[in-house]
């Protein structure tokens, strides 16, 4: 009860301290806050530089984009600025731009950054404008490596639990082809010998040989991918563990489980409690970005191994309904809007389009079955954050330059609709498309997203 | 990303080198500024709705310096020049205003046109593809008139249209940038009249003015509303525009005797004249007010099955 009331005269007690500002938060301002889930390589930075570069040329400069966007009327945008959010560093669209301009991709991010997107509308309603003259729409965005996603779901795990199902996944394809080397580390290694720091570091070494073996040839759910990148301050030269053989993980009197276990709990709790905390915090509304091309481009099982990653990752969120009460007064919030994205969906011909979005639909499956029924609203959408081909010559082609400056026709077998109508022996090489020299107006004339944040702002 | 060019398995994908030229990318259009005014704006020298309202002052003050010589000559006979004045200015004012009538009640007959060939949103979601539909809104929208609001908003749509859109987008679309702002206009065209209407009621000196001011504002309001829905001028309205029109003409005169009987029940001061000219003046714009709102009712029809129609 004490709780209860609590949770009720913390809002009246914040008004209080705080002021106007706080009048202003409650009656002014209509806060969206998302969370942007993307794997590694599913192109988050890319996304977030074409949101903020599209919205600012659309506000600024009147420029007709996002059509379907009924929510942010251009006619009653007054102006669009930037803001800090906490502590963390700004999101270096700037930089990105560069990039582009000199005909790079923006980079891979390798440590967090995140931004405050505030659009102020002007007030239509004749009464109301005296009133409550402006209505600021704010959203918030965080950047963040897609290999610290992965690890999140280590938190509801013990330490031989997560070595079991690490295993349990090296095991089978498409992981298996690529642990060879760590699998003949483990086996010559000699576990009845005391973990010392040059032993914890030999394993630790071939461990993250093998991380970056199966990174560079697709696979996304690799634990812990902290330890892939810098950016973490997690050390894991002190404090390293790997997955062991269950004859070893299973024996809790052994020094190796002792000291994994004693290393993997302060993992949790220096560095995955904090990420979440951080990083991930409260949002009514996540964007889960998939890049379907890394399967495509491989093979069947990296299909099934995407899929079966979605579906992990819907389990370290919280779902449930947007509802007032609870949200302001319980101060308790789950997330009620979720759309998955497949990035990149210029890299397809315009005739093979509904395909990928049945693909889409088919691979997060699994996701979408952990969803309560009818709380959490989801939908499914092809985005390209540019547009970096041109129409083919038929419906199932498509043109782009390559990185040597040839200018390329593609053109495309039909894309299976589910994974089990992709051929086991068969694959859709991604196509390495170069930054074009006009890639403002490409930005400009992006598809998908209009969509997308209509779904996600409609009330 | 990598690619997979030494994959061991067969690619789905086959590329060759092509020598056209990769084309530039075109940046958005920019939104234009919302500053359509209805055509009468942009006319210069005197229009026949000028010619008929200085003509009717100008039978006014004729009639008023004719009564005033007459006072001071009581016979008739005596002024034959100024009886003449008098009669040709009137039968200016009389012709100019049958003329301008007749021109409208023209368009009453075309309207029906307009309103017949308003696609359905049920015929156009039946459409398979998207370009059918946008085929048939082009059909449509051939009829607006070059330079109406409702042709600027539709360019302004089309400027919106890209390749991935659905049917149902392109009706969303449709709805949001040509339906809305086009009533919006409509609604704001009305609400300017409506005031004209009331401010010429209050100072209209008798009845008889008063009535054919009404008339012409009422005709005037009709007009822009449909300049904005893209229908030609003086080509507007139908007999049920007629019937309101007639109605509302109706009303005013009832008001008026409302109105007098007030006045000489309360006095014949000039705060009582004042009240009596105050109240038909709100009368008169309301009444236009409703006139205006039967005429968007009748170009924008909101359901369904039946034209034009609220796409939402």
């Amino acid at each position: 009860m004490r709780k209860f009331i609590d949770a009720i005269l913390t809002p009246a007690k914040q008004a209080k301290a705080l002021g106007a500002n706080q009048w202003q938060r409650w009656f002014l301002q209509s806060e969206h806050r998302f969370t942007i889930t993307g794997l590694s390589r599913s192109g988050k930075s890319m996304l977030f530089t074409s949101l903020m570069t599209v919205l600012k040329y659309r506000s600024e400069e009147q420029y007709q984009c996002l059509p379907l966007l009924r929510f942010l009327p251009m006619e009653l945008v007054d102006k669009m600025w930037l803001e800090p959010l906490g502590n963390l560093p700004l999101f270096p669209v700037q930089e990105h731009i560069k990039d582009l301009e000199a005909g790079h991709w923006p980079p891979a991010t390798e440590s967090v950054a995140g931004f405050k997107l505030v659009v102020r509308l002007r007030q239509a309603h004749q009464l109301k404008k005296y009133l409550l003259p402006y209505t600021d729409v704010v959203f918030e965005f965080i950047d963040y490596p897609g290999e610290w996603l992965t690890d999140l779901p280590m938190l509801g795990k013990s330490y031989t639990q997560w070595s079991d199902s690490a295993w349990a996944q090296q095991m089978n394809a498409p992981q298996q082809r690529y642990a060879k080397s760590w699998h003949d580390c483990v086996n010559a290694f000699d576990f009845e010998q005391p973990p010392t720091p040059d032993r914890i570091m030999q394993l630790v070494d071939a461990y993250r040989r093998y991380l970056q073996e199966a990174k560079s040839q697709g696979i996304s759910m690799l634990q812990p991918g902290s330890f892939l990148i810098p950016g973490s301050g997690f050390d894991f030269t002190q404090q390293g563990f790997t997955p062991l053989p269950s004859r070893i993980s299973s024996d809790v009197a052994s020094p190796w489980t002792q000291c994994f276990t004693q290393h993997f709990d302060a993992f949790k709790q220096q560095w995955l409690t904090r990420l979440k905390k951080d990083t991930f915090r409260q949002t009514d509304k996540q964007i889960i970005l998939v890049d379907l091309f890394e399967g495509l481009n491989h093979s069947r099982s990296h299909l099934y191994q995407l899929r079966e990653t979605l579906s992990h990752l819907a389990d370290t969120f919280v779902y449930g309904n947007e509802n007032w009460f609870k949200r302001n007064v319980l101060q308790q919030q789950g997330i009620a809007k979720v759309a998955f994205v497949a990035t990149k969906s210029d890299l397809v011909p315009v005739g093979q389009r509904d395909a990928l979005l049945s693909l889409l639909k088919d691979v997060t499956r699994g996701a979408t079955a952990r969803f309560k029924d009818g709380e959490v609203q989801f939908e499914h959408f092809l985005v390209s954050a540019i547009q970096a081909t041109d129409e083919g010559s038929h419906d199932n082609a498509l043109r782009y330059m390559n990185h040597e400056g040839r200018y390329m026709e593609a053109e495309f077998e039909a894309l299976p609709p589910d994974l089990k109508s992709m051929p086991a022996e068969e694959h859709y090489p991604v196509l390495p498309a170069a930054v074009p020299p006009d890639y403002l107006a490409r930005i400009l004339n992006g598809k998908g997203l209009d969509r997308l944040l209509q779904f996600l702002l409609e009330k | 990303m990598k690619t997979t060019e030494d994959s061991p398995y067969r690619a789905k994908i086959q590329q060759t080198e092509i020598k056209a030229q990769r084309p530039d990318h075109a940046m958005p259009v920019k939104q234009e500024q919302d500053d359509w005014q209805p055509a009468h704006a942009e006319q210069t020298g005197l229009s026949a709705k000028w010619w008929v309202l200085l003509s009717g002052a100008a039978c006014f003050v004729g009639f008023s310096v004719f009564e005033a010589i007459t006072f001071i000559d009581t016979h008739f006979a005596t002024a034959p020049v100024s009886t003449s004045i008098l009669a040709v200015l009137l039968s200016v004012f009389v012709g100019s205003l049958c003329w301008l009538t007749g021109s409208e009640y023209r368009g009453y007959r075309r309207v029906n046109t307009f309103i017949d060939k308003r696609p359905t949103r049920n015929a156009l979601v039946a459409l398979s593809q998207p370009s059918l539909a946008v085929k048939k809104l082009d059909a449509y929208a051939s009829h607006f008139s070059s330079g109406s609001y409702a042709e600027r908003c539709y360019r302004r749509f089309k400027s919106m249209l890209q390749g991935d859109h659905s049917v149902e987008e392109v009706i969303k679309l449709y709805q949001q940038y040509v339906v809305e702002p086009v009533r919006k206009k409509a609604n704001d065209v009305i609400k300017k009249e409506a005031m004209a209407s009331g401010s010429m009621a209050f100072i209209s000196p008798n009845h008889l003015i008063q009535t054919l001011m009404l008339l012409w504002i009422s005709v005037r309001t009709i007009k822009r509303v449909a300049q904005v829905y893209g229908l030609r001028p003086a080509t507007a309205g139908n007999w049920k525009l007629m019937k309101i029109l007639a109605q509302n003409l109706a009303a005013q005169s009832l008001f008026d005797l409302a109105t007098d009987e007030m006045t000489n029940q309360l006095s014949g001061s000039l705060a009582a004249k004042l009240v009596e000219n105050s109240a038909e003046a709100v009368a008169a714009s309301a009444l236009n007010v409703r006139l205006g709102k039967a005429l968007v009712k009748l170009l924008d029809d909101q359901s369904d099955d039946k034209k034009l129609g609220d796409y939402r």
